[in-house]
């Protein structure tokens, strides 16, 4: 549905957006992560066809953004950051300003304004100015309008910003439905939220694409990095030897407070069984009190990339 | 089209659920009934000449004042993000907020002429000027506004595109004045064909020249062209 093929964004000198390929298919939601200045919303601009790919291609829903950019449009329902509303016109005149711009038939204008304003539960204000509503009816707002028109792809730049936890709930809640048979390119912070309603993640820094998979596999390719955390009975000379021993073990980190226990974290890789490996290689010398295995959360998966990558010559 | 309908629907609401079409209207209004009665009991001539040479430059002071939000509050407001991510073309959005200026000017038009009637009663105007005067104040205003809405698409601060628009409309209405100061005959004749002044001024006296409309209406395409242009090269 969303096709970027090498896509790049140049002001100037300056590369905001390098060389960007993914896709998302219908019925996906996406999650597009980076650091802040990583070019997400630049990204985000150029697929909503708000500004021009300097090289590249951007297609949506089968039409070139560059050369059939209101058909492709027509196709879009984007939500920016800041919601782009305007604060002298009432909810409905808003809704039916977008809607008319959309090219919604007369007939269905209704019809849409009530899907959208009942999704984003704006009923309560829909007669009220835009100026007089929080942030959080605002942030709904700038939602409300980019599902007018039935867009088979939706872009949401951090739609849930500003919003208390009732509210966020909720617009997870939409977002998820919708990406049932749409596809949802979604930009946050918030990677819990990732976890939770994405399909695939796609991770960028400086204008690049580091990674894009499922957050599950995004984990297991990074498991190289998951740790095996020890609580082990004092004194256990030689520890650090017999846990470099085990095939599979990488850096050892001893952490000796002098009292009855000793704390020592393994880096592991892949291995299956390597938990067992490490518990029968201590079990037979000391008293093992704990052993477990943590798994990289998405967010230290997302802090290996974006280090990864700011590592001078690191190949990312 | 319906893009363009769509666009000057939402500029009409913006305009009358905000007090800056209501400021504009009273302005003018209140200065050009200030004119016209000084002008009558001054000249004691039933004629708007006067009045509309007045209105003219008064145009040129609250016209910017119109035009200035027309972009700069798109973008500082970030809703030039919505129009832009819209199926409407940049033609669309330039000639719907352009539109939704040129009603203000026809409701300030149309305003004006309540001064007609006390003109009608009392006196016998001669109405041939009348109707060209009111041609040449329709056509000063669109180019006006054409100017305008260029200026306040270059600026995120709705200030300085009303202050550059003044600036610009004030430096057409006096160019004329420069003739004087010239030898040469090609430059003097530029002057004259640039003046906003010069060419409003055969409006008012009667002459509906087609090298005045065609200048006004030149003034209008380049304006706009130029604005179109523009948010198509801001992408």
């Amino acid at each position: 549905m969303i096709t970027l093929e090498s896509v790049s964004k140049r002001y100037g000198s300056r590369t905001i957006v390098e060389d960007l390929s993914f896709g998302v298919a219908k019925g996906e939601i996406v999650g597009f992560l980076g650091p802040n200045g990583a070019g997400k919303t630049t990204t985000m601009r150029m697929i909503a066809g708000v500004t021009a790919a300097t090289t590249g291609r951007v297609m949506v829903a089968g039409y070139d953004m560059a050369t059939e950019n209101a058909q492709a449009a027509r196709k879009i329902g984007y939500a920016p950051e800041h919601p782009p509303v305007y604060d002298a016109l009432d909810v409905s005149a808003y809704l039916r300003f977008v809607a008319r711009a959309k090219g919604v038939p007369r007939a269905e204008i209704a019809a849409d304004l009530d899907y959208a304003t009942s999704a984003c539960r704006l009923e309560s204000v829909f007669r009220k100015e835009v100026y007089k509503l929080s942030k959080g009816y605002r942030q709904r707002l700038g939602l409300a309008q980019a599902l007018i028109g039935k867009p088979e792809a939706l872009l949401l730049d951090e739609p849930t910003a500003g919003l208390d936890p009732g509210q966020i709930q909720e617009t997870r809640e939409v977002i998820r439905s919708f990406g049932r048979d749409h596809a949802v390119l979604l930009s946050t912070h918030i990677l819990p939220e990732v976890t939770m309603i994405c399909g695939r993640v796609a991770i960028i820094d400086h204008g690049r694409l580091l990674a894009i998979d499922s957050p599950d596999g995004l984990r297991r390719a990074s498991e190289q990095s998951d740790c095996v955390a020890l609580l082990v009975g004092a004194p256990a000379t030689g520890l650090r030897e017999a846990l470099l021993s085990v095939d599979g073990v990488g850096a050892v980190q001893i952490d000796d407070a002098g009292g009855r226990s000793i704390r020592a974290t393994c880096q592991v890789g892949a291995r299956d069984g390597i938990e067992a490996a490490i518990a029968r290689a201590v079990a037979a010398r000391w008293e093992l009190c704990r052993l477990e295995r943590q798994q990289p959360t998405l967010e230290n998966v997302f802090l290996q990339y974006v280090k990864a990558d700011r590592v001078p010559g690191a190949d990312s | 089209m319906n893009g363009v309908l769509a666009v000057l629907q939402k500029e009409l609401l913006t305009y009358f659920r905000s007090p800056i079409a209501y400021f504009v209207l009273a302005v003018f209004f209140v200065g050009t009934g200030y004119f016209f009665t000084y002008n009558i009991f001054m000249t004691g001539d039933a004629t708007m000449n006067e009045t509309f040479l007045n209105m003219g430059i008064l145009l040129i002071i609250v016209l910017p004042m119109v035009t200035m939000r027309l972009f700069a509050a798109e973008y500082s407001a970030r809703t030039m993000e919505l129009l832009s991510a819209l199926p409407l073309k940049p033609r669309d959005i330039v000639l719907g907020k352009y539109l939704g200026a040129v009603a203000i000017l026809l409701a300030l038009t149309i305003g004006t002429t309540i001064n007609l009637v006390p003109l009608y009663l009392f006196g016998q105007p001669e109405t041939t000027s009348i109707l060209s005067g009111y041609l040449g104040f329709l056509l000063l205003g669109l180019a006006c506004l054409a100017v305008g809405q260029l200026f306040s698409a270059l600026t995120q601060n709705q200030i300085v595109a009303a202050l550059a628009t003044i600036c610009v409309l004030l430096g057409f209405w006096f160019v004329g004045y420069l003739q004087g100061f010239q030898h040469s005959y090609e430059l003097r004749s530029l002057f004259r064909h640039l003046s906003f002044s010069l060419h409003y001024a055969n409006f008012v006296q009667g002459l509906v020249r087609t090298e005045s409309i065609a200048f006004y209406a030149a003034v209008c395409a380049i304006a706009l062209t130029l604005n179109t242009s523009y948010l198509d090269w801001r992408r």
